[in-house]
């Protein structure tokens, strides 16, 4: 089975699909064994099962393919922990769930007790100029008319203060104020609300009919859509923007982080059971009391990179504001609560700081310079797809916990969790992101997400394969509890098999930019450049046939042989580049990342760069400065923009109007393939790209520069006579100082080859 | 009956406060058209007579003539040429200025001496609006003031140098005449000075130029913080006074539209309101609920304090939906302190009133309040300082912040439980407002309904002058001393109002610095202010008081009622800085002292116990008046609520002084023997120098008594008015006819007590003694509308087994009224005079 098969039946991508099979090979594999895993990978054949699974008695596992079920003992051996299970004494025949394909198969349970329908809590910004604030009025009506009636919602709008829109009573048009200057204790908020948790906690029964909700405090301000719709829309509509006074030369005072802070707060002490998620919507920096990124004097400017390395108190306020983001993170994700943040600002708006919000809760960041774009738009409406069966695309308040045969223990995640910190004997000493433990809040789950698992092979058990099992537990949109469970098996690596066979390196380049990425966090973008680098030497010097010395020599299997090109483009890439982005971007970037599985991370890495030229089919080519040609379309996707590059010719005649003279219907169809084809990757695409249309010489034209490889800079000339052979009249100089990937190769090449 | 002439009655109508003789008056006193400034710098002054002093054995004459109490002051006898023009208006009438001492001693010692104090008695205005006192306005702008000691030019002033140049009445310098100040600008033509109300009248006011405008005129501006508590919700204040605001909004002085309202509800949270401007069509008041009492937070910068006229659609709508928005409130919470810093936060700015409306102890938040321990301390020395005094300083320090920003805390009181009026009314004392107190007031009965609602309307139609100060200036020598009223003394003699209410009146002590060596000292009392139309006026009273270096012109020239006035404040003052008990041996020390002083200096002779007991004609009063003080609810001993007792405090220290005299001494009023013109409209002519006057068209009232039960017949109907009450008594064996006629029930049992009105009978004397009662309850500059309480007398046939429960202390409460009588520990009137006599010969 391929690996894009495999990834397909089961949502996983193993950098390594063999274990090592002695100590020695354990440490030379340098990519460490993980896996991506994307637990609700949409599939044609989803396996969905009523009731609750079986489970094994000593170790919690759930009944699956590898646990050699005896039909005439009714009994089954848990593959993980190797108890022997009884089935029940009236089975007939194998369950289901001991059939191969149920490696990945979902249970659906019913609502606990304690859960209510999703709760979606708007957290609205009023600094906002009159076209930018009607805009989102009407964006956020559009989304009221996408959130099942049954969910639950809150309004919080903030500019100076914090206002808690009461959206209970039909007459009341009031709102509790907060000082957007203050930071309130969850109590504070309760107390304020007069949602004390302990009344609340008692008078929240198991009610049978789901319409029929408990009498609860917070209804005041968290209510179900359908009995508040007409309050909320007239609500909305009569916003008007913030109108404390600005003083010339002064930003807006915004209190994002207070509006967070009530936001998270009132959620988590009142439906700390029940998945949520906490929607942002801001126009500008946090300027205004905790949290604020920025004063609000313009002569003051927002941090940047180079500001955060070099001023140590703009460092100090943004470990500040960052801490004070981790904090509600964390009580927003051990609450089961995601945040969202939808950014319509030119300006940066504290995501670096605000990071930890979305990161550890699952949550959706949508960036665009304003709230009429269409980039906001239509990612907005894109959280609400709705799947096949009708229901949305996402689960919440979900967990993620790993079990694992002795021959491997956990290092951890990297990607948008929370650690639950549950150490088992599974769980390994040394951490690869978040780690110590076997079990993860996810919150926010959706199709989309994608998490890097980190393992470490234990090669003294004598095992000659290992089980995983992944239990997801989340919340669905149709109001069921859902444990979706993917099983799974490698063998270890046997007598006369090459490891670098089983190589995926696609999926390794992908779980080694995401350690990468977790370095550039927690130390610097240097270090995780050292680091990258000596990944790939090292990689290369374990798999690679050289001669000592020669760098010429060296030859990579093709399980390899891509994976230093991926390795050179992450190098560049805005992840690890840092200083070309502002702090917000980088989060942004990273955030995206995180979030998405294997070929879009990979496109986010290596853009792709697709080539159409008159009577010829649209090929890949090489991203590269060579592939541009007058007589080309360029389509670069970097998932972030989709860049549609008229080549001179091309430009020149589309200017000069061909297209519309009836004989060339020819070359309007073909000024339009790369439409199509642009608009055929939008579909799945969340958030939306970018969307740029440009052509040679084209202002515009500098985000395809930036991610070419130079081949052609001036840097590089010289050396390209040398390499190429003269081909540079063909390409478009390039203006970088970067190496090219040919330097570079030669770089690797000569440190592979040394003598070790 | 009373002495038929006491010697400073009027003998003649020369003026309505009484004064000189007319014919003793210049001759060209009729007609100075002829701008001749050629009079000597010092004109020769006939030196008259001043009052002559007559002596009374008040022992001798008891019952004490009560009528006295009506009468206006010894008249202050000035020379002819003495004012400029000779108006009879030259001095301020003794309603708005009025001085304890009609004839002042010329030494420090020699006031001492006299054991009389020297105060002033300061009412800058005497009704309500202005079109009920009309007062000279001097519209030209042209301020003359003296260089040196700053007091406005009036008719005491002498010109010189062809009348180029003033000099100075009070510190005798000369001043220049200012251009165009004999010249008519508003009709072009030349003015004769003499002509200029400044010159005329004691009481004038000045249209200010712009140089006495600190700022632009600001707006009227009133905050209303609403308890909306559950005891507020439940007593029915919220109903009521959201309607009454709704109905008062037409009465609020709003002629050129300026004027701005905020609306704050109170709980455990200060609810603030959002009132978009009635042609914002799309725009709904909303609430804005603050629950953080730590710090203010204003939670809009703008619709929470709107303009009234712009926004009166939608005012109207929030205080008709207002009761609803808090009908089911349980919250028993009341962040008073928080919601009086937001809303002072909300108006710093501007400056204006807050008045607040609560049924609740503040318990919460900066200001709470605890429960003070009433039964450990009542009766005690400590008793005053335990519950009278303030029991937070919040409500001190942020009172003279308020001031500061020009703003005044009125406070209305309604709750069934302790409050702490003590320590709320320190917010209108020192900012210029006023406490009302209406203990266990409730919407469930109609006569408190239409009590809150009248006094509350009348309030906020009252026609207050904004960024007010007022200076007090005398001759050279003599110095304001003390200052006593609702106010804050911002520096030695300058009293701060940042508004000025028009039901209050102020004292002043004064002393003598330097020894007086003219016939005539003078004062001027000026408030600047800003009117409620916008206009920035200073208000100026003068006052002349001749002197004297023999203490028999100064006695006999005292003004007993002022006296009184000022001897409140000092017991007052005595017992929030000491004990009850102190206060109480204040008055009985003063007493003791004058008639001391009167025995062994004034009238000297007759020597020994058996001596009478004498005073001056003109104080005879004194004695009654003092010892009913100490009778009042403010200082009598005995277990009184403190609550109570702190309103009363606050009620003395502010009233103005007619008021004043009849909450110390009540009038009461027998109806059963009236006279036939009683209760009916006077058919006469006009009799303004009758006392009390008669007008034509009003309501006779009957001759007072005295407030005895001795006076009490067992059949009789007696009116007794306190000022803050009304009782009906009807005596336990009062004929059924009576009682028929004036309740319309058949026996004295189904007459109802308490609190209520009378019913509409058709009968005559029924509605002459309805006619009465709403001609008492006709009070000018006051807001109080007074609640009649129905009282019925002991019989022998009284089965009080059967009698509703509250006869017996309604009937005491009215009959602590009398105070002639023996009010719990203190003697009655006689006994008391005869203890006088002891202790002075003693
Ligand atoms: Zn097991
Ligand atoms: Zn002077």
């Amino acid at each position: 089975m391929s690996f894009e098969a495999y990834e397909d039946a089961t949502g996983l991508r193993y950098a390594w699909n063999v274990l090592p099979q002695n100590k020695v090979d354990a440490k030379n594999y340098v990519v460490p064994f993980s896996c991506l895993y994307q637990p609700l990978r949409p599939t044609d054949t989803p396996l969905l099962l009523e009731g609750p699974p079986t489970v094994c008695r000593a170790c919690k596992a759930i009944l699956n393919p590898y646990c050699q079920p005896d039909l005439n003992t009714r009994t089954w051996s848990c593959p993980i922990c190797k108890t022997r299970n009884q089935f029940h004494p009236q089975l007939v025949e194998m369950p289901f769930q001991t059939r191969p394909e149920a490696e990945n198969i979902e249970y659906i349970l019913p609502p606990p007790a304690t859960q209510q329908p999703y709760v979606f809590v708007f957290v609205v910004d009023l600094c906002l100029d009159v076209e930018g604030l009607e805009s989102l009025k009407e964006n956020l009506i559009v989304a009221m008319n996408l959130i099942p009636p049954d969910a639950l919602v809150g309004f919080i709008t903030f500019g100076k203060n914090v206002n808690v829109h009461e959206i209970g009573h039909q007459d009341s048009n009031s709102s509790f104020c907060f000082n957007g200057a203050k930071s309130y204790t969850p109590d504070q908020v309760e107390k304020i609300l007069g949602v004390l948790s302990g009344d609340l906690k008692a008078s929240r029964k198991p009610t049978p009919n789901a319409l029929e909700m408990p009498l609860n405090p917070a209804n005041r301000f968290i209510q179900q859509l359908a009995m508040c719709e007409f309050q909320l829309t007239t609500l909305i509509d009569s916003l008007t923007a913030d109108s404390f006074p600005v003083e010339k030369y002064h930003r807006n005072q915004r209190a994002t982080g207070a509006a967070l802070n009530v936001a998270v707060n009132l959620l988590s002490s009142t439906f700390s059971k029940t998945g949520a998620r906490v929607m942002l919507f801001t126009g500008g920096p946090a300027t205004y009391g905790p949290g604020s990124i920025v004063d609000t004097p313009l002569k003051n400017p927002i941090r940047s990179h180079s500001d955060l390395q070099k001023d140590a108190t703009m460092l100090k306020n943004f470990r500040k504001a960052r801490k004070f983001y981790d904090d509600l993170a964390s009580t927003a994700s051990l609450a089961g609560h995601t945040v969202d943040i939808f950014v319509g600002s030119y300006d940066q708006i504290g995501l670096a700081e605000m990071e930890g919000l979305v990161h550890n809760t699952g949550g959706t960041v949508i960036q665009s310079d304003g709230f009429s774009t269409a980039i906001f738009k239509q990612s907005l409406q894109r959280l609400f797809n709705r799947s096949a069966s009708g229901t949305l695309e996402f689960g919440l308040n979900a967990t993620l916990e790993v079990k694992t045969t002795n021959n491997l223990k956990i290092n951890g995640i990297v990607g948008h969790v929370t650690s639950l910190k549950r150490k088992t004997a599974a769980v390994s000493d040394t951490e690869i992101g978040i780690g110590a433990t076997d079990s993860w809040k996810l919150d926010g789950v959706s199709v989309h997400s994608t998490y890097g698992v980190y393992f470490e092979p234990v090669v003294e058990t004598g095992s000659t394969f290992a089980v995983i099992q992944f239990i997801t537990s989340y919340q669905h949109s149709d109001g069921s509890r859902r444990l979706h469970v993917t099983t799974s098996q490698r063998p270890c690596v046997q007598q006369g098999q090459n490891a670098i066979d089983y190589f995926d390196q696609e999926a390794a380049a992908v779980l080694v930019a995401r350690q990468a990425l977790y370095k550039v966090l927690k130390d610097n973008s240097t270090d995780a450049i050292r680091w990258v680098d000596k990944v790939l030497v090292d990689l290369c010097s374990k798999f690679g046939s050289y001669k000592v010395n020669d760098p010429n020599s060296l030859v990579l299997s093709p399980s390899l042989n891509l994976f230093p090109q991926f390795m050179y483009h992450l190098r560049r890439s805005n992840f690890i580049q840092i200083f070309n982005s502002s702090p917000d971007e980088t989060a942004f970037y990273r955030h995206c990342f995180l979030t998405e599985e294997c070929m879009n991370s990979l496109i986010m890495i290596q853009p792709t760069l697709t080539s159409f030229e008159i009577e010829a089919e649209p090929e890949p080519v090489l991203l590269d400065s060579l592939s541009i040609k007058p007589n080309r379309i360029l389509l670069l996707d970097t998932f972030f923009h989709l860049l549609i590059y008229h080549g001179s010719q091309i430009a020149d005649w589309r200017r000069h109007g061909y297209q519309d003279l009836p004989d060339y219907e020819y070359f309007k169809e073909f000024l339009n393939l790369p439409r199509v084809e642009a608009a055929d990757i939008l579909v799945d695409r969340f958030p939306l790209p970018r969307f740029i249309d440009t052509e040679e010489g084209g202002s515009q034209a500098r985000f395809l520069m930036s991610k070419l490889n130079p081949t052609t800079s001036y840097k590089n000339n010289d050396e390209l006579q040398i390499l190429g052979g003269g081909q540079a009249e063909t390409g478009a100089v390039i203006l970088t100082d970067d190496v090219s990937l040919q330097t570079f190769m030669q770089h690797v090449n000569t440190a592979v080859v040394k003598p070790s | 009956q009373a002495q038929p002439v006491p010697a400073y009655q009027p003998a003649a109508p020369s003026g309505l406060y009484g004064g000189v003789d007319p014919s003793m008056l210049p001759s060209q006193s009729s007609a100075y058209p002829q701008p001749s400034y050629q009079s000597p710098a010092q004109p020769a002054q006939q030196t008259l007579p001043l009052n002559q002093l007559y002596s009374t054995d008040l022992l001798k004459e008891t019952p004490p003539p009560i009528t006295d109490l009506q009468f206006p002051p010894p008249p202050l006898i000035l020379s002819p040429g003495t004012s400029l023009t000779g108006s009879p208006e030259a001095n301020a009438p003794p309603d708005y200025f009025r001085s304890t001492l009609n004839v002042v001693p010329t030494t420090s010692s020699l006031l001492k001496k006299s054991k009389l104090p020297f105060a002033l008695i300061v009412r800058p205005y005497t009704s309500l609006h202005d079109s009920e006192e009309p007062i000279p306005v001097t519209s030209d702008t042209i301020i003359s003031r003296c260089r040196r000691c700053r007091s406005y030019i009036n008719s005491f002033v002498h010109f010189t140098e062809q009348g180029r140049r003033w000099r100075c009445n009070l510190c005798s310098l000369l001043n220049d005449v200012p251009g165009g100040f004999d010249y008519d600008r508003l009709n072009s033509n030349p003015l004769n000075r003499m002509d200029r109300a400044e010159l005329n009248y004691g009481v004038v006011e000045f249209l200010a130029p712009s140089e006495y405008l600190v700022r632009p005129p600001p707006p009227l501006v009133y905050v209303f913080v609403l308890d909306v508590s559950y005891a507020s919700i439940q007593n029915g204040l919220l109903a009521t006074v959201t309607r009454t605001i709704l109905d008062s909004l037409d009465r609020i002085p709003n002629e050129n539209g300026r004027a701005r309202v905020a609306f704050l509800a109170v709980d455990s949270s200060i609810s603030f309101f959002t009132i978009p401007s009635d042609d914002q069509e799309d725009k709904e008041v909303s609430m804005l609920i603050v629950s953080d009492l730590d710090e203010v937070l204003i939670p809009s910068p703008d619709n929470l304090l709107v303009n009234l006229k712009d926004c009166r659609k939608n005012v109207d709508k929030l205080l008709t939906n207002f009761v609803g928005y808090f009908a089911n409130n349980q919250n028993t919470g009341s962040a008073l302190g928080p919601a009086l810093k937001s809303s002072h936060k909300l108006i710093s700015q501007i400056g204006g009133k807050i008045i607040v409306f609560s049924s609740a102890l503040p318990n919460l938040g900066i200001g709470k309040l605890a429960i003070r321990d009433e039964n450990a301390v009542s009766g005690k020395q400590k008793e005053a300082s335990a519950l009278l005094t303030s029991n937070n300083s919040f409500y001190k320090s942020f009172a003279v912040e308020c001031n500061k920003s020009q703003v005044t805390v009125d406070m209305f009181l309604t709750g069934s439980n302790y409050q702490d009026v003590a320590t709320l009314s320190n917010l209108p004392r020192y900012t210029a407002g006023q406490t009302h107190f209406y203990p266990a007031w409730s919407a469930s009965r109609v006569e408190d309904i239409t009590k809150f609602t009248k006094e509350v309307s009348n309030h906020l139609s009252m026609e207050i002058a904004l960024e007010a100060v007022l200076r007090v200036r005398g001759s050279s020598g003599l110095r304001m001393n003390s200052f006593y009223g609702n106010f804050f003394n911002r520096s030695s003699d300058l009293c701060s109002f940042p508004t000025f209410p028009r039901d209050q009146s102020y004292v002043i002590e004064v002393s003598i610095d330097e020894y007086i060596s003219k016939p005539y000292v003078y004062f001027q009392a000026a408030v600047l202010h800003t009117t409620s139309f916008g206009e920035r006026r200073v208000r100026v009273m003068t006052l002349a008081i001749p002197t004297s270096k023999d203490l028999t012109d100064v006695y006999a020239s005292a003004d007993q009622l002022a006296l009184t006035n000022y001897f409140t404040h000092r017991a007052v003052e005595k017992t929030l800085s000491s004990s009850l008990n102190d206060a109480r041996d204040y008055l009985n020390k003063v007493l003791v002292d004058i008639l001391a002083l009167y025995k062994k200096e004034i009238v000297p002779g007759n020597l020994g116990s058996s001596s009478p007991l004498q005073l001056c004609t003109n104080l005879r009063m004194l004695p009654l008046l003092l010892q009913a003080l100490t009778k009042h609810i403010a200082f009598r001993s005995g277990k009184v609520p403190s609550d109570h007792r702190s309103s009363a405090l606050n009620r003395l220290s502010t009233l103005p002084l007619k008021s004043l005299i009849s909450y110390i001494y009540p009038t009461v009023y027998a109806l059963h023997s009236m006279t036939d013109d009683c209760g009916l409209p006077y058919d006469g002519e006009d009799e303004p120098y009758e006392i009390p006057p008669k007008k034509h068209g009003e309501i006779v009232l009957p001759e007072a008594i005295n407030a005895t039960i001795s006076n009490f017949e067992k059949y009789g109907l007696y009116l007794i008015n306190n000022t803050s009450e009304l009782f009906l008594y009807i005596g336990g064996d009062a004929v059924p006819q009576l009682v028929n006629d004036v309740f319309g029930v058949e026996s004295m049992n189904e007459v109802p007590i308490g609190k209520a009105e009378l019913p509409e009978l058709d009968n005559e004397f029924n509605s002459r003694v309805r006619n009465i009662i709403n001609k008492v309850r006709e009070k000018d500059g006051s807001i109080e509308y007074l609640n009649l309480y129905i009282v019925r007398g002991p019989s022998m046939n009284e089965n009080l087994m059967n009698t509703n429960r509250d006869v017996i202390p309604l009937r005491m409460w009215s009959m602590s009224e009398l105070v002639e009588d023996r009010v719990s520990a203190s003697v009655s009137y006689k006994e008391y005079l005869t203890q006088l006599r002891e202790k002075i010969s003693s």
